[in-house]
């Protein structure tokens, strides 16, 4: 036999010893099902944290007169069911916790699950951290006044079907390695949305009913920023990039920005500053 | 006594302890799920096996319990209970008017309360949970044989990956690998010196470049690149220092006189890994016996410190084995036994090496 041939069954032979290895390292999970829900006392402003590893996410608004509703499918092994509430503080934290110390990987193709749903009456403060999920955020018709969003690497879709009834002071997305598609974020009712990226494609939809000038900021370091902006929108694109390409079909340079023909005469107008280092910014806007 | 009434005693005398020992199994399993309630679900309160209701229980209206109920049917509350209520079979209805000041539990139903108020939580479990806290996972709930053997894994394992990273490095950097070897073997002690400078000035380096880059502005872009370029650098040097190191080592204990210069490269790595690793493995199999296994783990600790360091040392004098100047003069021969000779038109396309100089 080959010496090269020797060496490579060899390597195989290790790779394969290694595999079993690990295989009998993993342990078996332990699936659980709660549900868990808290009724709502007063529509008194609260802050809400959900923090999540892996898994499916689903967040939705409810009528229902409950602060929180939440569904878990969860890996008792592996984690522990997250839900504090300080009625004195009004601050509540939901989700997962990984057990300390556990270092094993499921080997299980099944995956966990949270599905939550807030109330659509209460002023929240919502803080979002997503680890490796694929999440779904439907957010419209809440009376949201702060929104933080944290996603590692996962592909999260935020949709705002309708009008946030309050007005959001601060709005802000941070993206570690992700798929990032937003939709009608006119509806989100914010003054100003940031949009902080490592790698991956963010996808922002401006479609929904427009109430107020919108500034946004987004800064991707490697990836493609699309922004989809209504014909009826004007828009000034201020960018910033190292090694990345621009398409702007219908938006005409003036000074150091890029603007819509409709800028002045449009009577809602969005402001974005685009920062990337190396990917594409696309601005998909055509004026009436 | 007439054969009825033995009848009747011995019946009795078989009878009664089965129904004692299913009392205490039943017991038991009820012992087990109210302490799973109180640690695992912070129920507050959770009464003892005796008081928790055998089947349905009802909470009057106009009455108050002043404690946690629990049950092993459904429960209805159209009273006041200041406390939690469970039902660990069944659904745990709060009915217009009714209140729990606690969290209301059904493990393996619902909890319904439209109409009532429930102070605390409304929690509907699949099953009540078997595993507690957060330390629990990672030791207690594991026996020692099975920590011996997951710790051992974890070895075999890691061993394993660097022996595959060896090959790989044999295979696509051996002139790199060789000329790390030879420089441990010429400068064994400055070696040492250089990996432990190159210890203490790994952290600073990385600060230097990252405010160097802050510094031009336009870098700032870069440094999230360069903190991972300047890690896997770093990781790369002494994985490459400490195979060099572990082939040198392999070497002296298995010199393979017969075998091709190939064969004894590979067999001088596994040998030199090996040794290493039985410390560790020896360490993993005194999981168990706490002292010495800190001991052995310690030692193990040591001396691959000590490898490292030399490897290390080793990779930067040779500039990851880029640096030549040992290799020119040491180990012509030993390279050339890498080289594979490609036959062109049937004529030998690399002169091989004979023995002694004759051809």
């Amino acid at each position: 036999m080959a010496p090269v041939l020797r060496m490579r069954r060899a390597l195989l032979a290790v790779v394969a010893l290694l595999a079993s290895g690990n295989a009998s390292a993993q342990s078996a999970p332990l699936w659980r099902n709660v549900d868990i829900a808290r009724q709502l006392r007063d529509t008194l402003p609260q802050r809400i944290r959900v923090q999540y590893a892996a898994g499916r996410v689903d967040v939705r608004a409810t009528n229902d007169p409950m602060l929180y509703m939440m569904h878990l499918r969860y890996d008792e092994v592996r984690s522990i069911p997250l839900h504090r509430h300080d009625p004195e503080q009004r601050s509540t934290a939901l989700g997962l916790e990984s057990r300390g110390g556990s270092i094993r990987t499921s080997s299980s193709s099944e995956s966990g699950e949270l599905r939550l749903t807030l109330p659509r009456t209460v002023p929240l403060d919502l803080d979002l951290e997503f680890g490796g999920t694929q999440s779904t955020l439907d957010l419209g018709d809440m009376s949201l006044t702060s929104l933080r969003l944290e996603c590692g690497a996962a592909d999260a879709m935020l949709l705002f079907s309708r009008p946030n009834r309050l007005r959001m002071r601060d709005f802000e997305v941070n993206i570690g390695a992700a798929d990032f598609t937003a939709r009608q974020l006119a509806n989100a009712n914010a003054d100003q949305i940031r949009v902080r990226g490592g790698i991956g494609s963010v996808d922002l939809d401006f479609s929904g009913t427009w109430t107020h000038d919108l500034s946004v900021t987004t800064r991707l370091v490697l990836g493609k920023l699309t922004l989809h902006i209504p014909p009826d929108v004007g828009v000034r694109v201020d960018v910033q990039r190292v090694a990345a390409g621009f398409e702007h079909s219908g938006l005409v340079k003036r000074d150091d920005a890029w603007y819509s023909p409709n800028f002045e005469s449009a009577q809602y107008k969005l402001r974005v500053r685009a920062e990337t280092l190396v990917g594409q910014i696309e601005v998909q806007h055509s004026s009436r | 006594m007439t054969a009825l009434t033995k009848g009747l005693l011995s019946a009795l005398f078989v009878l009664v302890p089965g129904v004692v020992a299913a009392q205490s199994v039943v017991n038991g399993g009820l012992i087990r799920d109210l302490e799973r309630l109180a640690r695992g679900e912070q129920v507050a309160g959770v009464p003892s096996a005796d008081s928790v209701s055998p089947g349905a229980r009802t909470i009057a209206a106009g009455t108050t319990v002043t404690s946690t109920i629990v049950a092993r049917g459904p429960v209805d509350v159209f009273g006041k209970v200041a406390g939690s209520v469970v039902s660990l079979s069944g659904n745990v209805t709060v009915h217009r008017g009714g209140v729990v000041t606690g969290d209301a539990i059904a493990v393996g139903g619902r909890v319904v309360a439209d109409s009532g108020q429930v102070g605390g939580e409304m929690r509907n479990l699949s099953a009540l949970p078997t595993i507690f806290g957060a330390a629990v996972a990672s030791g207690v709930t594991q026996t020692p044989a099975q920590r011996t053997v997951q710790s051992a894994t974890v070895v075999a394992g890691s061993f394993g990956i660097l022996l595959i990273i060896g090959v790989g490095v044999l295979l696509f950097a051996g002139p790199n690998l060789d000329e790390v070897v030879v420089t441990l073997q010429g400068r064994f002690a400055r070696t040492f010196w250089y990996g432990v400078i190159g210890q203490l000035f790994a952290l600073p380096g990385l600060l230097i470049l990252i405010v160097g880059l802050v510094l031009t502005i336009i870098g700032i872009l870069l440094v999230p690149f360069a903190i991972v370029a300047y890690c896997i650098a770093g990781a790369g040097l002494v994985t490459l220092g400490f195979l060099a190191v572990a082939r040198l080592v392999g070497g002296a204990l298995w010199r393979g006189r017969d075998a091709s210069a190939r064969t004894r490269t590979l067999g001088a790595l596994f040998a030199g890994l090996a040794l290493f690793f039985a410390l560790w493995i020896a360490a993993s199999l005194l999981v168990w016996a706490p002292l010495a296994g800190a001991v052995i783990r310690a030692a193990a600790l040591a001396v691959t410190w000590a490898a490292m360091t030399l490897g290390l040392g080793a990779a930067i004098l040779s500039r990851a084995g880029t640096h030549r100047r040992f290799a020119s003069t040491a180990r012509a021969v030993e390279l050339a036994a890498w080289q594979t000779p490609t036959p062109v038109a049937g004529i030998v396309a690399a002169r091989r090496t004979v023995a002694g100089g004759a051809r």
